[in-house]
């Protein structure tokens, strides 16, 4: 059955130049445009960030996909070991207490360019942490070279509740969604660490995977 | 408004973590602070404030309190405030006497909430509204307390205000709000996790929920301009008009949040954080005294008054059209 475009404007919520008018419009749009906006309006529910890197995306895009190079870039994951077969790792998070074990996927598409890592803490078998990535050409974006790097997080109502309370290692107070309000500084501390990581590598010519667990000195 | 600060001056040295870089951001940015000694107790300086208050306004303490409304951060005794001592020690013998121990940072909003309720319906006329913050030189001075990070963030100080019912009406609106899902991230605790009333050599602070440093900064972030602008929507004053703000002011981080919030510049929010460090309740009427002497209260402005309480289970704003008679 095709979609009737009356239905489509008479839904709640639905404004197309058909049902709202550009007067309208801009009203709507004066009214909506702030100076100062509350952190919880911004960042309460979703967590979105973006950065520019000077790095080709396809070496960037070849960098996030590799699940060891978390261990590089991000703040606190470390102690990256491949779990049996279907390409799931276990990490310590040690912001959250060295006993913390972390565990991932990575979910990746390399026409798209997006790299999803599917987390959670204390236990595999519900990932539902999810990081979602996507590297944009910067060329086509921003008429200028390198890459820019999106990084979502939707705030999964087991942020604010804990349903595995039984997998918690003794002794560990805080959950990782008490840190939810600091996503957006903590997020945004990593993403710097990871232009900066990226652009060394790129610079430098090195190679941008490091595939497995590091030898260690 | 009047006030009375602790004789002994402390500066940064005294404290383990005088090293400004290796401190967090909370704990930052206070240069000196005052620490009260044994003979400054709460009534003490609760009564040298008030001389000086009633010296200033020309008034008769002893026939001209009808409500004496305190808050104490660390009072003498656990079971009684010392609002009936400062009876005494004034010779006023007032209809109402409030010890309180809500309200915590802000208790100087609610203590003006409590006392134009008892003017409006109980036909009080005067009420001396008194906070002490003497927390600094009682719990943070001492050789193991003072190692922690938070140590160097309080300062003592006392601050009283004097409230008179008028046709005038200047208090334009009071905003009180009780947030009861945020209780118990403040407390009073010692280091070897023994409660106060039981027998213990190990030092007494207070600390707060340090796994809720998140959600603490972002509640605070939230509940203060909430508050605040709620008080300016009842007072009919776009905040834009906000002649003075003070606020409560417990690190220099919130201060900024607050200001940037409220889109209100630097220069018209008095704050003597970097001199006092975190007065806790008494940063209000303290301020309040500062703004006023120094010129930065123009009459005829409005003065806001905002803040929140205990890690945020408490949250109060208040707009005074400001009339010095």
């Amino acid at each position: 059955m095709e979609v009737n475009l009356a239905a489509i404007d008479r839904l709640p919520g639905v404004r197309r130049i058909e049902n709202c008018s550009l007067d309208e419009m801009t009203s709507l749009a004066t009214e909506m445009t702030h100076a100062v906006y509350p952190h919880d309006h911004v960042f309460g529910q979703f967590c979105s960030i973006q950065s520019h890197v000077d790095c080709p995306p396809e070496k960037a895009f070849e960098y996030l996909a590799d699940v060891y190079t978390l261990q590089e870039w991000t703040y606190s994951l470390r102690d990256f070991t491949p779990m049996a077969g279907d390409g799931m790792v276990v990490a310590t998070d040690r912001s959250g207490g060295g006993s913390t074990r972390i565990y991932l996927r990575v979910v990746k598409n390399r026409e798209a360019m997006t790299v999803d890592y599917h987390c959670a803490w204390d236990q595999g078998d519900r990932l539902w942490m999810i990081y979602l990535m996507r590297v944009v050409p910067a060329e086509l974006v921003l008429a200028q070279p390198g890459s820019v790097v999106l990084w979502t997080n939707c705030r999964h109502p087991y942020y604010d509740r804990n349903p595995f309370p039984e997998e918690v290692p003794q002794g560990r107070k805080i959950w990782v969604g008490d840190m939810w309000p600091f996503f957006y500084a903590g997020h945004r501390i990593e993403l710097e660490s990871l232009k900066r990581i990226l652009e060394y590598r790129h610079a430098n010519s090195l190679p941008m995977t490091i595939g497995g667990p590091p030898s260690r000195p | 408004m009047a006030s009375y600060m602790p004789r002994q001056v402390v500066d940064n040295s005294f404290f383990e973590h005088a090293d400004e870089t290796l401190t967090h951001a909370l704990f930052r940015g206070v240069e000196k602070r005052h620490h009260v000694s044994p003979d400054e107790t709460p009534l003490m300086m609760i009564v040298q404030a008030a001389h000086k208050l009633a010296e200033r306004l020309n008034v008769n303490l002893q026939e001209e309190v009808d409500i004496l409304m305190t808050n104490v951060i660390v009072p003498d005794q656990p079971f009684t405030g010392c609002g009936a001592d400062v009876g005494r020690a004034l010779g006023c013998r007032p209809d109402w006497i409030l010890d309180q121990h809500n309200g915590g940072c802000v208790s100087f909003i609610s203590m003006m909430a409590h006392a134009q309720a008892l003017m409006t319906c109980h036909g009080a006329k005067t009420a001396l509204l008194c906070n002490v913050q003497n927390a600094a030189g009682r719990l943070f001075a001492h050789e193991e307390t003072r190692k922690l990070k938070q140590a160097m963030i309080p300062g003592d100080g006392c601050g009283v205000g004097y409230l008179v019912a008028s046709s005038e009406s200047p208090v334009k609106a009071i905003v009180q709000r009780n947030h009861c899902e945020f209780a118990g991230d403040m407390a009073l605790v010692r280091a070897d996790g023994s409660a106060w009333w039981e027998p213990s050599l190990a030092c007494g602070y207070v600390d707060f929920t340090e796994t809720k440093l998140a959600q603490i900064v972002n509640r605070a972030n939230r509940v203060v301009p909430e508050a605040i602008r709620e008080a300016c929507r009842r007072a009919n004053l776009p905040t834009s008009e906000i002649g003075t703000l003070i606020t409560n002011q417990p690190n220099r981080i919130f201060l900024r949040n607050w200001r940037e919030a409220l889109d209100v510049p630097p220069e018209r929010h008095v704050s003597t954080f970097e001199r006092h460090g975190n007065l806790f309740g008494a940063a209000l009427p303290l301020c309040f005294e500062e703004a006023i002497e120094s010129g930065q209260l123009v009459p005829g402005n409005h003065l806001v008054l905002g803040g929140f309480a205990h890690a945020g289970d408490f949250s109060a704003a208040a707009v005074i059209h400001w009339r010095p008679t």
